[in-house]
């Protein structure tokens, strides 16, 4: 039974957002006993309102709220106003994502130590390490059900798998499966198994696909503890003149705006929305914004080096049928500076349904060449790079200086350059994703740039020092000791893995932190 | 351009099924797919017959597919019609494009039998107003009719149909 809340009860933990951070947090807190309100900007869909129709999906539920973008990379140029392709319903991007579910790497913690000082980047340590997240990436493996951790099988290769690790093992790969997802092969924790429908960016229709709407959300709110409230977007945090944070000034469904008092906030709104919140809250004490006395929020936007190459063979692949992103090779994944970048990246299917493939192929292109790609749809297979991204203090969200929204908060805008690291990272897995499909026939291979991310990460970020970042080790800010941050943005680094896993593991994390200080008294 | 000008491209015909994604599709676009009273109730003719079939002929130029007949391209221009007859701007935009096509080959554009005369025209305008308006209205309309997706081998829609486990999913035979 969801709890209700009245505007004015203080006792009250506040959560920004219900995706993959927002929506863990809330279920994890809730067990515990504890009163949380979650105010999710979008509107509450159901699995039966999702529909295998790839257009009509991306209209549904996409973030399309005005954005801009700046700077340097491709999307500034093909996308100027839809930076990121992420997701506006009470769930977040959980509804979206292709679930991919990996744990960073232990070098990927500890980048400035590893990499050294690389020119024109900021590159910082984790205050953490993967030792003391470990427990806490079992415990998000076993909730979430990701196959092939603590005896979950892994799922069948589809034929787009097959085709992928052909080609790796042709080249010399040794590192290809069907990856760590969290999709159930079978019947768990009260969810379907997979049925290999291939509609998983559009929602998943039979709920094999762990998502935040439908596990953590429910189970929150079955507590008595937790009270979603869709349709809330969150304009300003507020505080008090000692500088801690009494409550937040949200918009309604009705677009009337509510002040709902709070003992702590959690703010969970994916990378781009969250330092927009805290730099739309600047105040007399706070002039910077709020958490920013460092001025690192917003800045070290990282999304991922990334493309995808789809190559053209003589035969059928049909690469829309089955799980999305099924199949991965993770030869590459390693740190070996002799491939002339730090990080690594990882080459994992990322299948389009015809609508999606036909539209997005080659912007700007028109004539029989790219005719020939659709053309030859049914014998097409691709993958997705996508590798670690360096932290830039240029590359940050600022808030608009004229553009508002239909509230009156400035619009947010996303300013990439590429780093020199991440072309020579992007051009290595271009050549290699080529030779791996020409090994096996491949007639023709087409390079489609990076489009707008669904990886966002890196703008309140974690630091060991105050002055170098945004948050502790808890997620916590530094200035404020009852505000925390619990999404992607507090990555330190972007590593070369898709980043939910880890957003998991750290909410997990972050929940017994709280409610120890909580009962401490000490927040 | 390409897939996420999605919301910005959906035609009024409704290529998005249900009330909530026309909302955020509105939402989105604004002024621009909303058609202004002013112009609703002004006597605007749409295209003529014969900027409709040169209208045709260029999306088909533009995404040449053999296999496809003409109906699916009429299908594709058709939202851009629509708002050619509401707004006189757009239908300036179209009109003085399809003249300028037909200046560039010295005759009707749609009698031209010559596929790289007709390409060397486009390239003439490539990146131009209306070349942009034409790529980005008629694309998403053409490649999203679901008539369509069987000429390409595109299955469609799979979970009424209990996904693809059982029904080939992991039938190759060739590597």
């Amino acid at each position: 039974m969801p709890a209700k809340f009245d505007l004015n009860d203080s006792s009250v933990v506040v959560i920004v957002g219900s995706g993959a951070g927002g929506g863990t947090l809330a279920n994890e807190l809730a067990k515990k006993g504890i009163s949380v309100v979650v105010l999710e900007a979008g509107k509450r869909m159901e699995m039966t309102d999702f529909k295998n129709d790839e257009i009509g999906m991306f209209g549904a539920f996409s973030w399309l709220d005005p954005r801009t973008a700046s700077g340097t990379w491709y999307v500034a140029k093909t996308s100027p106003d839809l930076p990121a392709w992420i997701c506006k319903l009470v769930g977040g991007t959980t509804v979206h994502w292709g679930a991919v579910a990996l744990r960073f790497q232990e070098h990927e913690f500890k980048t400035r130590s590893r990499y050294g000082a690389v020119a024109g980047a900021n590159l910082l340590d984790w205050p953490i390490d993967l030792n003391e997240l470990a427990p806490y990436y079992d415990r998000a493996e076993m909730r979430m059900g990701v196959t092939g951790t603590h005896g979950i099988p892994r799922l069948p290769a589809s034929n787009h798998c097959k085709v992928l690790f052909a080609g790796a093992k042709k080249i010399g790969y040794t590192k290809y499966w069907t990856t760590n997802l969290a999709v159930n092969p079978v019947p768990r924790d009260g969810r379907a198994g997979c049925q290999q429908t291939g509609f998983c960016v559009q929602g998943c229709t039979f709920g094999a696909k762990w998502s935040t709407l439908y596990v953590d959300i429910p189970q929150a709110e079955a507590t008595g503890k937790a009270e979603v409230r869709a349709e809330s977007q969150v304009l300003r945090i507020e505080h008090d003149a000692s500088g801690k944070v009494t409550g937040v000034v949200y918009a309604d469904a009705a677009g009337k705006l509510q002040r709902q008092k709070a003992r702590i906030v959690c703010v969970a709104g994916n990378s781009i929305e969250s330092p927009r919140l805290l730099l739309n809250s600047s105040s007399s004490l706070f002039p910077q914004g709020l958490a920013n006395s460092s001025g690192q929020v917003g800045r070290n936007y990282m999304r991922h080096t990334t493309s995808l190459v789809f190559a053209a063979f003589d035969n059928p692949v049909h690469m829309y049928r089955g799980t999305a992103n099924g199949g991965i090779v993770m030869d590459e994944a390693r740190l070996d500076t002799k491939r002339g970048f730090v990080g690594g990246y990882n080459l994992e299917t990322l299948p389009q349904g015809l609508p999606s493939f036909a539209t997005n192929l080659m912007p700007g292109e028109w004539g029989r060449d790219r005719a020939f790609w659709v053309d030859n749809y049914v014998n097409i297979a691709g993958v997705w790079i996508i590798g670690e991204d360096l932290a830039r203090e240029t590359n940050r969200v600022t808030l608009h200086p004229d553009r508002k929204d239909k509230f009156g908060m400035p619009i947010p805008n996303v300013h990439v350059d590429d780093h020199p690291n991440d072309l020579a990272m992007q051009n290595h897995a271009l050549g290699q994703a080529d030779a791996l499909y020409k090994s096996i026939g491949a007639k023709r291979t087409l390079h489609r740039l990076p489009f707008p991310s669904t990886h966002n990460m890196g703008t309140n970020r974690m630091s060991e020092k105050p002055a170098d970042g945004v948050v502790n080790r808890f997620g916590r800010a530094h200035d404020i000791k009852n505000l925390f941050i619990s999404d992607g943005s507090q990555f330190t680094s972007s590593g070369g893995e898709n980043p939910t896993l880890t957003i998991v593991a750290l909410a997990l994390r972050q929940s017994e932190y709280i409610a120890d200080q909580m009962s401490k008294g000490a927040i | 351009m390409g897939l996420f000008d999605w919301a910005g491209k959906l035609s009024r015909r409704g290529f998005l099924a249900g009330g909530a994604a026309t909302i955020a599709a509105v939402a989105v676009t604004g002024p621009t797919i909303l058609a202004d009273p002013k112009n609703a109730a002004a006597e605007t003719a749409g295209l003529s017959a014969e900027e409709s079939r040169a209208l045709l002929k260029f999306v088909r130029d533009l995404f040449p597919h053999d296999r496809l007949d003409n109906s699916f391209y009429a299908k594709a221009i058709a939202p851009l019609q629509d708002e050619a007859a509401k707004d006189p701007g757009t239908r300036k935009l179209l009109a003085d494009g399809i003249a300028q096509l037909n200046a560039s080959v010295g005759k009707a554009y749609v009698d031209v039998t010559d596929e790289s005369v007709r390409v060397a025209a486009i390239k003439k305008i490539e990146g131009g107003a209306f070349f942009t308006k034409v790529y980005g209205g008629a694309m998403t309309p053409l490649y999203n009719q679901p008539e369509l997706w069987p000429k390409f081998g595109y299955e469609g829609p799979s979970s009424a149909l209990g996904g693809y486990l059982h029904r080939g999913f992991n039938d190759i035979d060739w590597l």
